[in-house]
């Protein structure tokens, strides 16, 4: 369906006038995005009975997000994830990016892609985000350009697509970062039942910096056959006890090329949501969402711990300081793209 | 290295204990770990001669009250499976245990309730027996859980079923049915109890589910093999259960201290069906003849059948369903038959000439006209799309 007119949301720290803009389905579902970040506001999803209601976390106004280091809902880059110590080496020169999470670098650095004010215009049912990342943004190279076209279909899926160039070599990495609870009732993502199409994961260390690939097979990671997320929490697994619960990142299987296959399926008992993710990405990062307590929610309150879970789809982290590092590289002349949908309905 | 020995302690005779037992199957091929597996041959077990076992370790159901006796000085690891306790003193000591979440299974049951507008609630429960402290802790949560609220809810345990004291059992199941205030939905402990309850509501003429809606536990095929009216059916975590515990002893024989872990697994889906579809009709009349549609309707029967057991004139019962659900009695009809096709053909290999005769199509000819004019496509086109449908949502699960 059409695209309402923008209306106003806020106003960014320099004092421009922020926006958001409502996408709707056919079958009752709205999507709500703002240029602040092109963050995802709200997704409104019909449950069983066709009920709508609310499957994505949010905080409650512009100046909670200005002011929030949780991501929430927003698009991330430069650099979705974490580089260790902030430091690569691409073409011989040695970067210092922006450390912002204990000593290494997470999800674009201070001023990242989700702080940033986007360009919105719709598109007839397509909304079109566009970002200008200057050189030196985070402490990256190059002059970067970003494109995302944002749909919602009336089958319940939320198309993302996103295409990116440069003027000088830089690595790349965008995701989008929505905490998923596809109750609207309960304010606790453990008895939701995932499953996850991927064979490996990225074991990590104490500061959450892939150490190597690792066998799913026999482990809590294993979730090729659906499990309730709560209860595999409990399993003796160090690589759970290292951060607190699941933040890892999934190598998932490879599919055909530039085409989008489903990585990961979520269902929620109660209403019969099913989250399907698809992505062309080779990494698919799965955060249980342990460390959300205190996170101002949408009406005055706080979230709790494991209120929800996020899947970003997107390259491998700190990939630039493994041997896997071009893949991760964006030169000029390139174009840089990603297509992953979010489609939600119920079982 | 020889494979370890495993002796799986369970009466798998109940879609439960199998799907336990499946979960340690999953978990054996996706590991390859060898593991010699004991069972008896008539898949029950038997504590008294495990002491001779010489083996390597043992997965038990400790639902079974002679298991904690039985294992408690075995030297060998043992990982406990069964239900949860609301007390933590319950749970045996020193053995990892994987439990059934008793709590999050009624707590499913109530909420779908609840979701379908109901706010008055019964637990159907079986009396207290040794072998059976799982379901006197469902009963307890469901009784937790009304007092939390402040809702209304009554607790009935019936009587143990015997052959012989059927008739009387029923007869005491309908006057307690019978006497309820509704609508009311009813959680029953196992999906076994649910069909007791739905054949009491058959007999006693209750609507199902617009006066009393049920929702059973386990999704146990055969339950649903058994009733006319589909039952609703909270899906156990049980394979999963299986998993888990493979996995613990595993570790275990390994040399991992997994003596203190205690895993709750919670169900892992409600199959909704037509047993708790609760919608409020205000007709009495509309209430009653649904429920002789959901019973009867692909028997072959007519309007005229319809009013006579509501006990009204065609006319009248016409226009109270046009009233009502903007239909005919004949279109209501037809509809159930097409919803059951379509269930049938969506689950089911059965061949379509027969699922037209299950549907009381007079033919499978007649069955494609009625596609034909309400979906616009064969029965056949239907079932490709529902199968499309379906594989997409499988790509890429299996390893």
């Amino acid at each position: 369906m059409p695209i309402s007119a923008a209306t106003a949301w806020g106003q960014s720290p320099d004092g421009r006038p922020l926006h958001r803009w409502t996408l709707r389905s056919a079958h009752g579902a709205q999507v709500d995005l703002s240029d602040l970040g092109g963050t995802l506001l709200s997704w409104q999803a019909p449950d069983r009975h066709g009920r709508v209601g609310e499957v994505v976390l949010g905080h409650a106004d512009a100046a909670q997000y200005l002011a929030s280091d949780a991501y929430m809902g927003s698009i991330v880059g430069r650099w979705a994830n974490r580089i260790r110590s902030g430091r690569f080496t691409l073409d011989g020169v040695d970067y210092k990016v922006d450390r912002n999470d204990h000593g290494n670098h997470l999800h674009g650095g201070v001023n990242g892609f989700h702080l940033q004010r986007w360009e919105v215009e719709p598109e007839g049912e397509t909304l079109v985000l566009r970002l200008v990342s200057p050189e030196g943004d985070g402490g990256f190279p190059g002059e970067v350009r970003v494109e995302l076209r944002v749909r919602l279909d009336d089958d319940g899926t939320l198309d993302l697509r996103y295409a990116a160039t440069t003027d000088a070599p830089t690595p790349l990495s965008l995701t989008a970062h929505p905490y998923f609870n596809l109750s609207d009732r309960r304010p606790d993502i453990r008895d939701h039942v995932i499953r996850i199409d991927a064979d490996e994961f990225l074991a990590i260390d104490a500061g959450a910096i892939p150490i190597g690939r690792q066998a799913v097979a026999g482990s809590a990671f294993d979730f090729r056959e659906a499990a309730p997320i709560g209860s595999r929490l409990h399993w003796p697994d160090p690589q759970l006890r290292l951060v607190g619960g699941f933040d890892h990142c999934y190598v998932a299987r490879p599919g055909p090329v530039d085409t989008p296959r489903t990585v990961a399926v979520v269902t929620e008992p109660l209403s019969g949501r099913r989250l399907t993710i698809d992505t062309d990405r080779p990494g698919l990062q799965f955060y249980s969402g342990q460390k959300l307590t205190g996170q101002p929610a949408r009406r005055g309150d706080a979230y709790g711990p494991f209120a929800g879970f996020a899947l970003e789809a997107q390259a491998f982290p700190n990939q630039m300081n493994t041997t896997e590092a071009e893949g991760a590289i964006l030169r000029p002349g390139q174009v840089w793209r990603q297509h992953t949908r979010y489609r939600i309905d119920t079982v | 290295m020889s494979p370890h020995r495993i002796a799986l302690l369970f009466n798998a005779n109940k879609v439960y204990d199998r799907q336990v037992i499946a979960g340690i199957g999953h978990y054996l091929n996706s590991t390859r770990v060898e593991w010699d597996l004991f069972m008896e041959e008539d898949f029950r077990s038997r504590m008294r001669d495990i002491h001779h076992f010489k083996g390597d370790g043992v997965i038990a159901d400790f639902d079974d009250p002679e298991a904690q006796a039985a294992l408690s000085d075995l030297h060998i690891p043992v990982v406990a499976v069964g239900g949860s306790y609301h007390d933590p003193s319950h749970y045996p000591a020193g053995v990892p245990y994987i439990a059934t979440d008793n709590t999050r299974l009624v707590r499913l049951a109530y909420d779908h309730l609840i979701e379908q507008g109901l706010s008055r609630f019964a637990f159907f429960g079986i009396p207290s027996h040794p072998g059976s402290r799982w379901a006197q802790e469902r009963e307890r949560a469901f009784l937790a859980i009304v007092g939390q609220e402040s809702v209304e809810g009554v607790v009935h345990e019936g009587h143990s079923t015997t052959a012989g004291g059927w008739g009387a059992a029923v007869e005491e199941l309908v006057a307690w049915l019978t006497a309820l205030p509704k609508p009311i939905g009813i959680i029953a402990v196992t999906d076994a109890r649910a069909r007791q309850l739905l054949q009491a509501c058959v007999i006693g003429g209750i609507a199902v589910p617009e006066q009393v809606a049920i929702v059973g536990i386990d999704n146990d095929p055969m339950a649903q093999l058994l009733t006319r009216i589909p039952l609703t059916s909270v899906i156990q975590g049980a394979e999963e259960m299986g998993r888990t515990a493979a996995h613990l002893l595993h570790q275990m024989l390994r040399g991992v201290d997994c003596s203190t872990t205690r895993v709750l697994v919670p169900p892992v889906g409600i199959n909704v069906q037509a047993s708790s579809r609760y919608q409020p009709l205000r007709s009495p009349h509309v209430m009653r003849a649904s429920h002789y549609i959901r019973q009867y309707g692909c028997l072959g029967i007519k309007t005229e059948q319809v009013a006579d057991y509501v006990g009204v004139s065609r006319t009248v019962l016409e226009e109270h369903f046009k009233r009502e659900l903007k239909q005919t009695v004949h279109q209501a009809i037809l509809q159930h038959k097409l919803d059951t096709a379509c269930q049938l053909i969506a689950d089911s290999d059965a061949p379509l000439a027969d699922i037209a005769v299950r549907c009381g199509f007079t033919s499978l000819q007649y069955m494609y006209a009625v596609f034909r004019r309400e979906y616009d496509c064969t029965p056949r086109q239907y079932l490709d799309r529902h199968r499309t449908a379906d594989a997409a949502t499988a790509e890429h699960r299996d390893p």
